[in-house]
This record gives C-alpha cells, sequence and structure tokens, in this order.
C-alpha cells in the first residue's frame, strides 16, 4: 500500500495525463450518440496502427507506403475467418494480427536490403498492387464485391453494466465494438510502451540514428529490423480486424494507397519517436478529411458549385496543402512542435539561474 | 601593406568558422593585380578556409574585397563569375562528365569564341595529355591528370585571379614541378594572379613573390617570399625546413 | 505468330509511354536523389489542361507543345515553391511531401476538371496497317514515333547542348560546379520543368487508350517505376530500355500467362521492382555507388 502511495506521489505529470487521457476515453460513450462513438473508434483504430507503425518508422527508421495493405491483410483475415468457417469474431482479432505479424516480418526479410527510399517505393507500389491481388481469388476474398460481417451483438454483461451507468437505451453493437476497440488500443499501447522504453526500443533508436555503429555495438540490426516489421504489422493486422468488423463489410477498395499514405502521414504528424503521437495521428488521420470538407459546405458565401466539387476534391488539396506546410516548419510533427514549446516555457518560468531541481526536460520518446 | 587601385584581394580582418568553431581570428591579406601570393601553415591552420570564405562557402564577418567590391553576400557562383576561378582541395573534377565537357565547363560563360578556341589550343598545349583523353570520362584520369585538367579548366575561364588549394597534394614531384611551371607561365603571359595555397612552402614560396603563414587561424608571419627564404629561423618554426 | 507481333508492337507503345515517365523520375532521381512520386499527377493535370485546350478547338499539334510548355513552367513553379524548402530534409520528409504533393494535384485535378470519365482524342486512327502479317494499330504506332522523338529530344538537349550540360554537372557536382559559375539552383528548377514536361507527353500519350479521368496516372506510375528502376534509376538510357522492356513484358505476360491475366499486369510490375530492387538495386545501367557513414 505504501509502495503505491509512494509511487502516487512521485509519479511524473506525465502519468497523470496517460490516466486522464484514457477516463477521458473511457466515459466518452456514455455522454455522446452511438454513431459519435463509433467515429471514435475509427480514431481509436486508426491509433492503434499507427502506434505499429511509429515503431517501424520512429524507432527503427524504416519507412512504409503499405501498412494500409497489411490492414487488409488482417481484415480479411478475420472477415474470412467469420464467413466462412465461422470462427468467433473475437477469437478473429488476435489471429488475424498474428498472421499479418508473421507477414510482416516476412516483409522484413527483403525489406533489410532496400535503403529508406527504396524501401518507401516498394511498398508503395505494394499499396497501389494490394487492390487487384485481393480480387483475384474471387471464392475466399469475394473478389470485387468483398465479404459483408455481421454486426457484433453485445454480451449481455456488457449491456448490462452499460445500461446501469447510463440509465438509456441498450448497449449498441458500436458502442460495444468502440470498447473492444479502447480496451485493445489501451492493451496495445502500453506493450508499444514496453517495447519502446526496454532494450529493443533502444537498439531500435540506436538503430535509425546510425546503422552501422549500432552494428559495431553488437546490436543484432537485422532481428530487431525484422522483428519492427513483424510488430508494427501485427498492430496493423489487429486494427484491420477492428476495421472490418466496425465497417460491416471489407472489399479491396477499402484499402486504397491513399490509407497506406493517410497512416504513414498520421504518424509522422502525430510525432515520430513520442508515445502521445498515435492518439493525435489516428486523430488527425480521421478528423481532417471530414472537418475540411464539412467546413467549406458550411460557409455560406462560397457558391453551392464549388462547394459540391470541393466537397470530393477538398480533402485532398487541403490534405496535401497542409502537409507540405507542415513538412516544412514541423519536421518533427505536431506533438514535436508543442513539445518544443513545452520546453521553452518551462526554461523561461525556470529563469535562466535555476538548475536546482536538475531535470532534464523529459526524452520525447518516453512519455 | 598598401591599400588601394594596386590590390586585387584584400583580406581585412576576416573571422570565421563553422557552427560554433572559429577556425579564422582576424585574418588581412592582399594579392596585387598579375601578383602571385603564397598562404603557407600547417594542416588546420586555416588555410583552406580562408580560400572557402573568398568564394563564398561559408560565412565570413570582416571584409573580403575583389577589384575593389565587397563579397558579402554574394553567391559561390556570381562570385566566381565576377573573375575569380577556384580549384578546390579535392580538384572538383567533375567525374561524371568527360574531360572536354569539363573543360566546356571553364569556357560556357565566356561570349568571346576566337579567344575560347585560341585558349584551347594553348590549355591543349600545356597539358597534351587532356587533348588525348578528351573524349574519356574525367574518372579516368589519374591524380596528376586530374590536376592539370582542374587548372586547364580554371584558366578556360579568363579569371583575373586563381585561387589554387593544394595542387601538389598527392602527385609526383616530377608532375608537381611541371604544373607549377604552367601556372608562372600563366601568370606572366595572361597576367592572372594566383592565391596559392601549399603546404609544400619551399615550392611555394620559389614560385610566389609574396607569401604569409597562417597559425591556428591568423597571420603569423608575412612578407616577400625571397626573404621569407632566408630567414631560417621562419623557415624551422613555421615552414618545416 | 501474328498475335506474338501485335502484343510486341503494342507493348512497345506501352513502353514508350513507360519510358517517358520513367525518364522523368530519372531526371529528378539525378538531380537531387528523391523519387518523385507525384510525377504522375503532374502529368495527368497537365493532360487534362491538353484536354480543355482541344476542347476549344486548338489542333492537337498546337495544344501539345503548348501543354508542354506549360507543364514545364509547372515544374519549374513547383521546384521553387514546394522542393526547394525542403532540399536537405531527410528522406521521409521528401518522401511525404512528394506524396502529399501528389494528393494535392490529384484533388485539385478533380476540383477544376471533375471525376467525370473523358474521351482524349487521338490524332492517330484506330485502324490498323499490316505489318508482316500482323494487324498494328496507327495508334500503337503513332505513340512510339512520338515518345522516340521526345526522347531523342532530351537526349540532343542534354547531351549537345550547354545548357544540358550545365544541368548535367548541376545534378551531379554541385558544389563543383558552383565553382565554376553554374547557377545551381536554376538548373534544379530547370530539371524539374524538363521532368514535368516529358512525363506530360507520356499521359497525353496514354489518356487515349484509357479514359482521362484524376486517377489515370496510378497504374502508370508504378510501370514508370519497375522501368526506371530495372534501367536503373541513375540512367536515362536506362529509363528508355527498362520502359521497353516492362512494356513488351508485362504485355506479354498478360496475353501468354493464364495466371497474370488481365489485372494482375501491375502485380508483373511489382515484381519487377521488388526483384530488381532486392537482387540489383543497380538496375541494368546504373552503377553500384558506395555508402557514406
Amino acid at each position: 500500500m505504501q509502495l503505491i502511495q509512494q509511487r502516487l506521489r512521485t509519479a511524473p505529470p506525465r502519468y497523470w495525463l496517460v490516466l486522464v487521457v484514457a477516463m477521458f476515453f473511457v466515459g466518452l460513450p456514455t455522454v455522446v450518440s452511438s454513431f459519435q462513438s463509433s467515429e471514435w473508434t475509427q480514431v481509436l483504430i486508426f491509433a492503434i496502427v499507427i502506434m505499429g507503425l511509429n515503431i517501424l518508422v520512429g524507432y527503427s527508421g524504416q519507412i512504409s507506403l503499405g501498412h494500409g495493405a497489411l490492414m487488409a491483410v488482417g481484415a480479411y483475415t478475420s472477415a474470412i475467418l467469420i464467413h466462412r468457417y465461422r470462427v468467433d469474431y473475437l477469437v478473429t482479432i488476435p489471429i488475424a494480427g498474428l498472421l499479418t505479424g508473421v507477414v510482416g516480418f516476412l516483409l522484413g526479410i527483403p525489406a533489410l536490403r532496400l535503403s529508406a527510399l527504396y524501401l518507401a517505393l516498394a511498398t508503395f507500389a505494394l499499396a497501389v498492387v494490394t487492390p487487384s491481388l485481393i480480387k483475384r481469388p474471387v471464392e475466399l476474398t469475394g473478389g470485387v464485391q468483398g465479404i459483408l460481417i455481421a454486426a457484433p451483438d453485445p454480451p449481455q454483461f456488457a449491456k448490462d453494466a452499460f445500461a446501469a451507468i447510463t440509465g438509456g437505451p441498450a448497449m449498441t453493437s458500436d458502442q460495444w465494438m468502440y470498447y473492444v476497440s479502447l480496451f485493445l488500443a489501451l492493451l496495445l499501447f502500453w506493450f508499444a510502451w514496453n517495447i519502446v522504453r526496454h532494450r529493443p526500443g533502444r537498439a531500435m533508436r540506436a538503430i535509425r540514428d546510425r546503422e552501422v555503429a549500432a552494428a559495431t555495438f553488437g546490436i543484432n540490426v537485422a532481428a530487431y529490423k525484422t522483428m519492427a516489421f513483424g510488430i508494427s504489422a501485427f498492430y496493423a493486422g489487429i486494427a484491420g480486424a477492428l476495421y472490418g468488423l466496425t465497417s460491416g463489410f471489407v472489399s479491396p477498395d477499402s484499402f486504397p494507397l491513399a490509407l497506406s499514405f493517410q497512416l504513414l502521414v498520421g504518424t509522422v504528424i502525430g510525432g515520430l519517436g513520442s508515445i502521445a503521437g498515435p492518439l493525435v495521428g489516428g486523430i488527425f488521420t480521421f478528423w481532417l478529411p471530414i472537418i475540411s470538407s464539412q467546413f467549406v459546405s458550411s460557409q455560406p458565401w462560397i457558391p453551392a458549385q464549388i462547394a459540391s466539387a470541393f466537397q470530393k476534391a477538398g480533402p485532398a488539396v487541403t490534405y496535401g496543402a497542409l502537409l507540405i506546410v507542415i513538412m516544412i516548419f514541423a519536421p518533427n510533427g505536431i506533438v514535436g512542435l508543442v513539445f518544443a514549446g513545452y520546453v521553452r516555457l518551462q526554461a523561461r518560468l525556470r529563469g535562466a539561474g535555476d538548475r536546482g531541481t536538475g531535470q532534464m526536460p523529459p526524452d520525447p520518446q518516453t512519455v | 601593406m598598401t591599400a588601394g587601385a594596386a590590390n586585387l584581394l584584400e583580406l581585412e580582418d576576416v573571422r570565421c568558422g563553422y557552427g560554433p568553431t572559429a577556425v579564422l581570428h582576424g585574418v588581412s591579406l592582399h594579392v596585387p593585380e598579375g601578383g602571385i601570393v603564397s598562404l603557407l601553415g600547417a594542416n588546420g591552420a586555416g588555410k583552406t578556409t580562408t580560400l572557402r570564405a573568398i568564394t563564398g562557402a561559408i560565412h565570413w564577418m570582416g571584409d573580403i574585397r575583389f577589384a575593389g567590391h565587397s563579397l558579402r553576400r554574394m553567391a559561390t557562383e556570381d562570385i566566381v563569375r565576377s573573375g575569380i576561378a577556384h580549384v578546390p582541395e579535392g580538384r572538383g573534377i567533375l567525374t561524371e562528365l568527360t574531360v572536354d565537357e569539363n573543360l566546356r565547363l571553364g569556357a560556357h560563360k565566356r561570349k568571346d569564341r576566337e579567344a575560347v578556341r585560341k585558349d584551347y589550343e594553348r590549355v591543349f598545349e600545356y597539358f597534351p595529355v587532356l587533348r588525348e583523353r578528351r573524349r574519356l570520362s574525367a574518372s579516368t584520369l589519374s591524380g596528376g591528370e586530374q590536376q592539370m585538367l582542374a587548372v586547364a579548366r580554371a584558366l578556360l575561364m579568363k579569371p583575373r585571379l586563381m585561387l589554387l588549394d593544394e595542387p601538389s597534394l598527392g602527385l609526383a614531384p616530377m608532375v608537381v614541378r611541371s604544373i607549377f611551371e604552367i601556372i608562372r607561365t600563366i601568370n606572366q603571359t595572361d597576367h592572372v594572379a594566383v592565391l596559392l595555397v601549399e603546404q609544400n612552402a619551399r615550392l611555394a614560396l620559389d614560385l610566389s613573390s609574396d607569401a604569409y603563414v597562417l597559425e591556428v587561424g591568423r597571420v603569423a608571419v608575412s612578407g616577400k617570399s625571397a626573404e621569407l627564404q632566408g630567414q631560417e629561423s621562419v623557415r624551422r618554426s613555421y615552414l618545416g625546413y | 505468330m501474328q498475335e506474338l507481333i501485335q502484343q510486341v508492337v503494342s507493348g512497345l507503345a506501352n513502353g514508350g509511354i513507360f519510358a517517358s515517365l520513367a525518364l522523368a523520375l530519372v531526371l529528378i532521381y539525378n538531380a537531387m536523389g528523391l523519387l518523385n512520386f507525384a510525377q504522375g499527377e503532374m502529368a495527368m493535370f497537365a493532360t487534362f489542361i491538353a484536354f480543355t485546350f482541344i476542347n476549344h478547338g486548338v489542333s492537337y499539334w498546337f495544344a501539345l507543345p503548348l501543354t508542354v510548355a506549360i507543364a514545364f513552367a509547372g515544374g519549374v513553379l513547383i521546384q521553387r515553391v514546394v522542393i526547394r524548402p525542403v532540399e536537405r530534409a531527410p528522406v521521409l520528409t521528401l518522401v511525404i511531401v512528394t506524396l502529399g504533393l501528389a494528393t494535392l494535384i490529384n484533388g485539385a485535378a478533380g476540383f477544376f476538371f471533375g471525376y467525370v470519365p473523358r474521351v482524349f482524342p487521338s490524332p492517330f486512327s484506330v485502324s490498323t496497317v499490316n505489318l508482316l502479317g500482323a494487324y498494328v494499330s496507327y495508334q500503337d504506332m503513332g505513340v512510339i514515333v512520338v515518345s522516340g522523338v521526345v526522347l531523342v529530344l532530351i537526349y540532343l538537349l542534354l547531351q549537345r547542348t550547354t545548357i544540358g550540360l550545365t544541368m548535367r554537372a548541376a545534378a551531379h557536382h554541385r558544389e563543383a560546379s558552383r565553382l565554376l559559375g553554374v547557377r545551381v539552383s536554376w538548373m534544379l528548377a530547370l530539371g524539374w520543368g524538363l521532368a514535368s514536361a516529358v512525363g506530360t507527353v507520356s499521359g497525353i500519350m496514354v489518356a487515349p487508350v484509357l479514359v482521362l479521368e484524376p486517377n489515370l496516372m496510378q497504374t502508370i506510375i508504378i510501370y514508370a517505376f519497375a522501368a526506371a528502376v530495372l534501367g536503373g534509376i541513375e540512367s536515362p538510357l536506362g529509363a528508355v530500355v527498362g520502359g521497353l522492356i516492362v512494356g513488351v513484358t508485362v504485355n506479354l505476360a498478360g496475353a501468354y500467362i493464364p495466371f497474370v491475366g488481365g489485372d494482375l499486369q501491375l502485380a508483373v510490375a511489382l515484381a519487377i521492382i521488388v526483384g530488381v530492387l532486392v537482387v540489383k538495386p543497380n538496375g541494368l545501367f546504373g552503377r553500384p555507388s558506395v555508402r557514406n557513414v
């Protein structure tokens, strides 16, 4: 008991921040509509992929433009297992994750031979080709039409608990899937945090910064890099399975190149190598297209024709333009920008002369 | 130091460095019209940095004037176009291109075709091997041949001032001697001034009329080359022989 | 046999299209060491501009060079505005910037020109001529000729003119070129302009075959990358040879390998890309490079 009290007292502020954020997310569905909960589920799903992608890009320094394709692997694994083999949907999630993880690991092997730019190219090509690869085995994947997935019904205990807390209508499938996703997100977050904090994280950072030097230190570069691919694919697979379950279907066109790109961007925008980044990235990835198209149509002074053209095209234009601007001005992503501001603020508050605390500003990698 | 019209290049109290490390702590020197000046000193004294400052590769404080105009804030390519040819350490040969293409780049800004043609002839007279290897990739040249190409190319730029960074480095003595002879000829025939950075102090002093010795970013000794050669104490302390 | 000839000729025609776009990629890679993922979208946008001209009564053979000139200017503009600020940025940033540019241009095309697929007119009739017993379309032959002319012009420009010389110098040796009075920064901009112009030809050649809509070049760019990688990403000659090889190979694979069929041709391109990069990253004509540690 005393140990816990001690821990609570000395916990740095960022632990509290994490706790507050977690509580916000746990409570969310009780106060917003079911549809809105499902939107936030999408945010969580993207956050999960980005956590994995963060390990690959931010920590082991490898670029991937193919994580949308990996999500497709996870989604289709889960869908096929449910549809053809009548496996329970919850069980399909870890299976999808593991299978995708193996695929990712295998991809990571030839990836070792590719420099950053060429790896980007190879994964780019993979992402573009994937929809047509999926369409081919029609028997298995349902071809162009994809596979429909029935919305999972919440188990009784969940319905009861939810009803008790909100005193309102019964828990919907969307809300249930929200909690499933949240649970997985927290679990995977904890897992990623531990990887990053301990030796694998340090090894990967060493590889990212100076690969040749890392090798001379005895770090098994190949093992860590392929492992990073495998882990990030595992995350993508789980997210993909959730994606299918929450959309109600999977189809080849659900996983275009644009998705892979958005995921990479979300990772970078959130802030590479930071733990808070994936959540910011997930939010950004999901909300930006919606906000930018809604914003334009809500402006009365824009004529209807332009607004409707903008609806379809606008998000892309805004997205692209915003990205370019951000890359020019904030190469460390939004979290990096906020963080730099935080450090400067702290320095100013403390005043130049105060060296007393001796506490270094927290390393962005270890929230 | 006489200020005024006779000086083609003037450096006054030049300070610069790389990031937080200062390399030059106030170097002043001048190169007269048509003169040959050597810049000597040990490794790390700042000789190459001085040349790089002149052609605008690094920021500097103080004053650098060429033919009366300050070179502050000028881009490298503009400095070069105003009449300074810089043969850098490592010779700056464009190895992806042929010998001929390298030479053409030397002359590419010039409009006086006849004179360019004559200069080509002269260059091939000085360095016949370049005519032989014209069509070959510049990467196939030996070190000495690349140095010749670099000097030939600089000559084709018809500069008023040539900056040479360690032309003798890595070359056989006979090759070095012939290159230095050609530099002397160029200086006398075309009145091209030369600022010569060299570790081989003896050769440099033989060629040049004036010399400056840099030590840790400052001018330690300067004067007429002949005098410096005569002073044994100077030779021992600064020039290593 | 006749069918083989037909497939080969049409493969060469496709190859000409791939080669043009691949050449654009190689030009930019040589200049800046980056893969311009937006090359296809830039070509697509220019093709829409050509379409607009033609729709307003401009003759095809006048619209083509006019559009190429506009595309040239556009390429220069993009280099000055978007690329120059991030010139020294790490690879990841550059990848994102070019992909962001691709997204932006794609959206802009949708915005200005709409998503309705258009039929792009071709100056070549679709009728066929008898070649060695096979029926070869004028369209294919026309594409081969036009692509060939463009590629030869680029070759002459780069190898025989002074400005081509300074562009090549600036691309491979920046600092040394500066010391020779070359305005390196502008040469890089010209490189982008030239690449944009060449890529545009690719778009205009392919538009009559596929339909003109914002996603026109999304698959073509993959074939172009395969061509560039196969030929050696630094070699303009490689881009041309690679393009022709990819064009013919993909066509033949689609026609004669039942597994591939019509819809997995793109996967052949992917296989080429990954295969070459893993086995012989320098491609056919590239030179091995030393990694600086």
